[in-house]
C-alpha cells in the first residue's frame, strides 16, 4: 500500500500518545482497507494507533489462509457477506461484537513478538471488564490447547492469551475475545473481537456465547464506554496519554477509499485459498 | 550458524552458493518468535522479485508474517517440501529449512545486508 507521507498537523504529538480512531460503520472491504491504512499511519507516526469500528451488516471475516470453500459450504452462514482479513486466525461473525484494530511499529516494545501485543491488549481488557464486575481471564499457556486449524470459527479455537469466561452453563468455559495479527516489515496490525452481545443474524455453529449470554441478570457495558475505558487502560499500561481523533478513512474521500478497498472486494483476494 | 550468512532486517538469511545462486531462509530468532507454525505459502519458480518485496507468507497461531526478498532477482528453486514439514524451520533453519533460491540481478545488493554480528546486535536489542 502506498500513501502520502506528507507531514501531519498531529506530528510531534503522537510519540507519547495512544491515538484512538472512532470510525463509522462500513462494509467488510472498507473496514479491511481502513485497517491497512491504520497500520501505515502507525508506522509513519512511530506510535500505537487503535481503531474502533462497526459493520453496516452482519459480515464474516475469514482468517488470511482459511479455505473459502469451507465458508461457502457452511449452512449456518449461508448468505452472509464474506471478507478476508490480512491477519491470521479463524472466522469471526461481526455485527454485534466489539471490533478493534490496533497497529504498532515493530520497533515499539509491543511490536517485537506476537504474544506481547496480545497479552498487553487482552490484559487491559481483563481489567476493564473487572471494573464492570465481569470476570474474564487469559487462556493459560499451560492449559490444554484447543488450537486446531480444522475448527472454522475463531471462537471455537483456543490459543494462549485468548480471553475466556466461566459459563454460560455450569462447568463450561467460553472464549469471549480473540485477536490475530499481520506482521509486516515495519509494523504489526492486530485485529480483535470481543463478543459483547449475541448476534441474532446467525444461528447454529455460527452462534457463540457472548458476554450478554453469560452474565444473565447483570448489565452489559455499553460498547463505546467500554471501548473508551479499555483504551484508557491500554494507555495506562504504556504510561502515555490518550488522544482521540476522528478516523480519516471511512469518512474520507470516496475515490481514495474505493482505491484502497478494491483489493478486499476482489475475488482473487477473498478466494485466494 | 554458518559465518558466511548475511541477514535482512526483516529476519531472512542469505547464503551465497558455489553456483552463484543465493539460498534464502528465515532466521532462528524469527522462527522462535512466531511459535507454532501452521501454514506457509511459497512463490512460483520463475517469479521475479525486488529487494524488500514480499515473496511468501507464513502463518503461525493467529499471526501471518510476510517473507521479504533480501535481494532482487529470480526465484529459481523453492523448498516445496517445507510447507508439509514446517517443523523443519525450527529444527534446522539454516540447513533443511531453507525457503527459496534466488538468482540475484545485482550481487552487490548483498553488501547492504547485515553480517552475523550486526544481526545478533539487532535482535539482541529488540524487546522480548
Amino acid at each position: 500500500m502506498t500513501r502520502s507521507s506528507a507531514a501531519s498537523p498531529t506530528d510531534g504529538l503522537t510519540l507519547n500518545t495512544l491515538t484512538i480512531w472512532w470510525d463509522a460503520a462500513a462494509d467488510g472491504p472498507t473496514n479491511m482497507a481502513a485497517d491497512e491504512w491504520l497500520a501505515a499511519e502507525a508506522e509513519r507516526r512511530g506510535s500505537l494507533l487503535l481503531r474502533f469500528y462497526g459493520w453496516t451488516e452482519t459480515t464474516i471475516s475469514l482468517g488470511g489462509f482459511q479455505k473459502i470453500d469451507e465458508a461457502r459450504q457452511m449452512d449456518a452462514i449461508r448468505g452472509v457477506p464474506l471478507v478476508r482479513r490480512p491477519s491470521g486466525g479463524g472466522a469471526i461473525v461481526h455485527g454485534s461484537d466489539l471490533t478493534y484494530a490496533a497497529a504498532v511499529p515493530k520497533s515499539h516494545p509491543w511490536g517485537a513478538s506476537p504474544q506481547v501485543f496480545y497479552d498487553a491488549l487482552h490484559g487491559a481488557m481483563v481489567e476493564t471488564l473487572a471494573e464492570h464486575g465481569i470476570r474474564a481471564w487469559p487462556h493459560p499457556a499451560d492449559a490444554r490447547s484447543r488450537h486446531d486449524e480444522s475448527l472454522f470459527f475463531c471462537f471455537d479455537r483456543r490459543a494462549t492469551g485468548d480471553l475466556v469466561m466461566a459459563g454460560p452453563a455450569s462447568g463450561t468455559v467460553s472464549k469471549i475475545m480473540g485477536s490475530a495479527q499481520r506482521r509486516l516489515a515495519g509494523v504489526v496490525l492486530q485485529h480483535g473481537s470481543l463478543l459483547l452481545r449475541g448476534n441474532t443474524a446467525v444461528a447454529g455453529s455460527a452462534r457463540h456465547p457472548a458476554v450478554s449470554d453469560i452474565v444473565v441478570g447483570q448489565s452489559v457495558p455499553e460498547e463505546t464506554a467500554l471501548s473508551r475505558a479499555w483504551g484508557a487502560r491500554i494507555a495506562h499500561g504504556l504510561g502515555v496519554a490518550v488522544r482521540e481523533e476522528e478516523a480519516p478513512f471511512v469518512r474520507g474521500c470516496d475515490l481514495e477509499r474505493e482505491a484502497f478497498s478494491s483489493r478486499f472486494r476482489d475475488d482473487r483476494w477473498t478466494a485466494r485459498r | 550458524m554458518a559465518a558466511d550468512l548475511k541477514f535482512a532486517k526483516t529476519h531472512e538469511w542469505v547464503r551465497p552458493e558455489a553456483d552463484g545462486v543465493l539460498t534464502v531462509g528465515v532466521s532462528s530468532y524469527a522462527v522462535e518468535a512466531l511459535t507454532d507454525l501452521v501454514f506457509m505459502q511459497l512463490p512460483a519458480v520463475g517469479r521475479k522479485v525486488k529487494a524488500g518485496e514480499s515473496f511468501g507468507e507464513i502463518e503461525s497461531v493467529k499471526a501471518v508474517s510476510d517473507l521479504y526478498a533480501p535481494v532482487s532477482g529470480e526465484i529459481v528453486e523453492v523448498n516445496a517440501a517445507l510447507p508439509g514439514k514446517l517443523e523443519t524451520l525450527g529444527k534446522d533453519p539454516y540447513g533443511e529449512g531453507w525457503v527459496v533460491r534466488i538468482k540475484a540481478d545485482n550481487p552487490a545488493e548483498m553488501d547492504g545486508l547485515l553480517d552475523r554480528a550486526a544481526y545478533d546486535s539487532l535482535v539482541g536489542s529488540q524487546p522480548h
